[in-house]
């Protein structure tokens, strides 16, 4: 089953009219790319995708869209993590009943849980449904709240569709520390990294990532992996130096960022809801300079 | 400047008497069996060797004695982190007339200056001496303060002796970021690992590795350091999930542990000086059961 979660996973962005309402025909436009240009599942709304900001409403509408436009090219997962657990059930219910593949869940937001307050979160979320569940380890972006080997151990032990994790601390004693732990238990455990992290990642054990970058240059994406998986260490170097850089210039006011390079991709997807800022001309113009710099303009696809 | 590649570093600690006296006796074992045991070179006194809790006239003496000791054998690798930056200077002008290979030093302790002081710290560190100068990013004994990229490319624009970074902070975003920007900037810089963590940063491109393990396991850290070198990183798994178990085991009172460990493979060092604590015997007892019960150590010498 766990299988089915590896290589450049894609996360799609939302994309939004000018009114910022959600924009369903450029969604389907997105996801039909993706499931195009190589994305080996697809899994929303990840942060990229604005997540926090949608209403719970507006985030099944779309995960119904998603399972529906798919129709079971790759599999799709549900990102679930909501800030009120309760909102985090209700999800995961409801991608079960649309017939998606698996959910997405991280640590729970801002309460600073204890150890055991994220076991029995894992615990109760995996027993609530059937679905295949990958964790989402962030300990930088959450304050230190994480999912170390020993809790790790615990949930494997217990919980039998525990199946993966999207570590994203990106920190080499930290994915090992679980990977040492969960692959000895499930040896067909799916360790995922975030933002195409697959260098530093796969020769520890990791089976892919999902992606920050997917939107502007699948080709890249998956020439890494590639190079990755078959163990052509000085090519795959190469391309994740240039995937890395492509991540810092992302990174700053995420997605927003992104949403402005698709502009110059010819995909526009419209704004990005507030807080978070929407790119400005100016700001497009210096990402699609920086673009052509790194020839993803002459490498990647154009438009739709 | 012909680029020094320091390959696999030893870190010895530092033996003391009962009286809590540098046991000169012992360190010219210790330093005799790290020569034996594949070292490419020694760094001394780093915080394996309690540098913080030598006195200035102590640090002198203890990197003279290595490098009298290892009379050209290998090259010896001066520490000379300071809080103060004219303290930390005359370290390293000391180092270089003593006839040190090349000089680390992490940021200043205690204080937190803000970037451009801590640029200007190093700066003077390294225009001190025409030694090779390696900056040393340990977050987590420096209190969280780190290295970044951007302070990399200042300095190197300001010192032509700045060739590389010894990372223990693990962060592969940091990492990828630094191997991306500062080679173009200084042909030959290097990534070096300070951790035994290294098929990671292998991975993304570090040629050296310092290690305080190979106290304990010198043979295992050979074989990671070897594998890494040789770009079979999928073959390096195995070994560094050994590592990590080991260091796992010595990770929460590290030094204290370290000597214990050394005790336990009859390497006797004595033990920290305050205000570190030795491990009760308890804690001694449970560390050399768990050392003499781990195959992975079954290989490796025992004495001097």
């Amino acid at each position: 089953m766990q299988a089915k979660f590896r290589g450049v996973m894609q996360s799609p962005v939302t994309p939004l009219k000018d009114d910022f309402s959600l924009d369903l025909p450029i969604f389907e436009k997105v996801l039909d790319f993706h499931v195009r240009t190589g994305a080996t599942a697809i899994s929303w709304p990840h942060h990229k995708g604005e997540s926090l900001n949608l209403t719970i409403a507006e985030r099944k509408l779309f995960a119904e869209a998603a399972v529906k436009v798919v129709a079971g090219r790759i599999p799709v997962t549900i990102h679930v993590s909501a800030l009120a657990v309760e909102d985090t059930m209700e999800l995961a219910r409801h991608a079960q009943k649309i017939g998606a593949d698996g959910i997405l869940a991280i640590t729970p937001y801002f309460w600073n849980p204890s150890r055991e307050a994220i076991y029995a979160y894992f615990v109760r979320l995996c027993s609530s449904i059937d679905l295949p569940v990958l964790s989402y380890n962030s300990p930088s972006y959450l304050a230190g709240v994480e999912i170390t080997g020993d809790l790790m151990s615990r949930l494997i032990q217990r919980l039998p569709n525990f199946v993966g994790v999207k570590e994203a601390s990106f920190n080499s004693e930290k994915f090992l520390e679980i990977s040492r732990v969960a692959l000895a238990l499930r040896p067909d455990f799916a360790m995922l990294t975030g933002v195409e992290y697959l260098l530093p990642s796969v020769p520890l054990g990791g089976v892919g990532s999902y992606s920050a970058a997917g939107s502007i240059c699948p080709n890249l994406c998956a020439q890494t992996f590639e190079a990755c998986v078959s163990g052509d260490w000085p090519r795959a170097r190469e391309l994740q130096y240039k995937l890395s850089r492509l991540w810092l210039l992302f990174r700053d006011q995420y997605p927003s960022s992104l949403k402005g390079g698709m502009v110059m991709m010819g995909r526009p997807v419209g704004p990005t809801r507030l807080p978070l800022p929407t790119a400005t001309k100016e700001r497009q113009a210096y990402i699609r300079k920086e673009l052509e710099t790194l020839g993803i303009l002459d490498s990647e696809p154009h438009g739709w | 400047m012909t680029v020094f590649q320091p390959g696999l570093v030893h870190s010895p600690v530092t033996p003391f008497t009962s009286e809590q006296r540098i046991d000169f006796d012992v360190f010219g074992k210790l330093i005799e069996f790290h020569i034996r045991n594949g070292a490419d070179a020694l760094a001394v006194p780093m915080h394996a060797g309690e540098s913080v809790s030598l006195s200035e006239a102590e640090k002198r003496a203890v990197l003279e004695f290595a490098i009298k000791r290892a009379q050209g054998r290998v090259p010896v690798i001066a520490h000379v982190s300071d809080a103060g930056t004219g303290i930390a200077a005359s370290l390293a002008r000391h180092a270089q007339s003593a006839g040190a290979a090349a000089i680390v030093a992490t940021t200043p302790y205690y204080w937190t200056p803000p970037p451009a002081m801590v640029l200007e710290h190093f700066a003077q560190i390294g225009a001190a001496v025409r030694l090779p100068f390696f900056v040393h990013n340990a977050p987590e004994d420096m209190g969280g303060s780190k290295i970044t990229a951007e302070l990399a490319l200042k300095l190197i624009a300001k010192l032509d002796n700045f060739v590389g970074v010894v990372d223990s902070g693990l962060d592969w975003q940091f990492m990828i970021e630094l191997m991306t920007d500062a080679p173009r900037a200084r042909p030959g810089f290097q990534l070096l690992s300070g951790t035994e963590h290294l098929v990671s940063a292998g991975a993304i491109g570090a040629t050296g590795m310092f290690s305080s393990l190979t106290a304990i396991a010198p043979k295992l850290v050979r074989q990671i350091f070897d594998l890494c070198r040789n770009d079979k990183l999928f073959e390096a798994r195995k070994v560094q999930e050994d590592i990590a178990e080991l260091r796992q085991m010595l990770k929460k009172s590290e030094v204290a542990s370290l000597k214990t460990a050394m005790r336990a493979m009859s390497r006797d060092c004595g033990d920290p000086r305050a205000p570190l604590q030795a491990l009760n015997s308890d804690e001694q007892r449970i560390l050399a059961n768990a050392l003499s019960a781990m195959t992975a150590l079954r290989a490796e010498p025992r004495g001097w």
